[in-house]
């Protein structure tokens, strides 16, 4: 038999590489949900209307990760007092 | 950017319908992104027994960067509860309302926090500075600068 493609669709699929349960993250929403705006790390921040390198991951020493658009929302402001929303420590952005 | 608060406010109501507000917490109204209102009662074994309180949560347009204003819901024949953190004018005294808000927080966790601050009274009474405070009060409480004391009440 002998088999001639003539037409092929690429389909990828991509995901932050959070650290986390990989490959399924253990399928607790938890996990998979920005914690500020409570919208999925592959989403995007309200802000953004597209998903990707525009609206990127922000990952702290202490390792909790939001978007990084929400997380310098909340760094900005004086209340956050320059501390993780996860566990009030002192936000380091870590080195990825 | 109103769409925001009302994006995050969206999924927390949606989680509330389809999985419920935790034990002694009932949603009465939340027609808008704008206040929703709770009744919150203590289980098992308070001072608060059988008692139920509504609470107000108001948002602004920046929740939950800014943190929700919340008070006890007095009129119509409701009141605040007897508590050494709560003004007869159901303001109420928390840290987690104020300088230790965080955007993580959500509806829910504030009314069980509340709900556990109610739990663990020792004796109903109101703030010492209650009378002075509800005669000065501005009309939302995050106006208050409140001092935090004594979180074993």
């Amino acid at each position: 038999m002998k088999v001639t493609v003539k037409h092929w669709h690429a389909v990828a699929q991509w995901r932050w590489d959070t650290g986390g349960t990989e490959p399924d993250r253990g399928g607790d929403d938890e996990e998979d949900v920005c914690g500020i705006c409570r919208a999925a790390y592959e989403g995007c921040c309200p802000s953004c209307k597209m998903p990707g390198d525009d609206c990127p991951l922000i990952w702290g020493q202490c390792s909790h990760v939001f978007h990084m658009h929400c997380l310098l929302k909340w760094i900005g402001t004086p209340a956050s007092k320059q501390q993780c929303p996860m566990d009030r420590r002192p936000w380091v952005t870590a080195e990825r | 950017m109103a769409s925001i608060a009302s994006r995050r406010l969206a999924k927390e109501l949606s989680e509330i319908k389809s999985e419920g507000c935790p034990v002694g917490i009932k949603l009465v109204k939340a027609d808008d992104f704008a206040t929703w209102w709770f009744t919150i009662e203590v289980m098992g074994e308070s001072l608060y027994q059988s008692e139920v309180y509504t609470l107000q949560f108001r948002f602004d347009a920046q929740y939950p960067i800014s943190s929700p204003a919340v008070q006890f819901v007095v009129k119509d024949g409701l009141e605040a509860p007897i508590h050494p953190h709560v003004y007869s004018n159901g303001h109420i005294c928390a840290s987690i309302l104020g300088n230790e808000w965080s955007p993580v927080l959500s509806v829910t966790a504030v009314c069980v926090t509340l709900q556990s601050m109610l739990a663990s009274c020792k004796k109903k009474e109101r703030p010492v500075d209650n009378d002075r405070y509800v005669r000065n009060a501005p009309e939302n409480p995050k106006k208050t600068q409140f001092e935090y004391h004594d979180d074993s009440v």
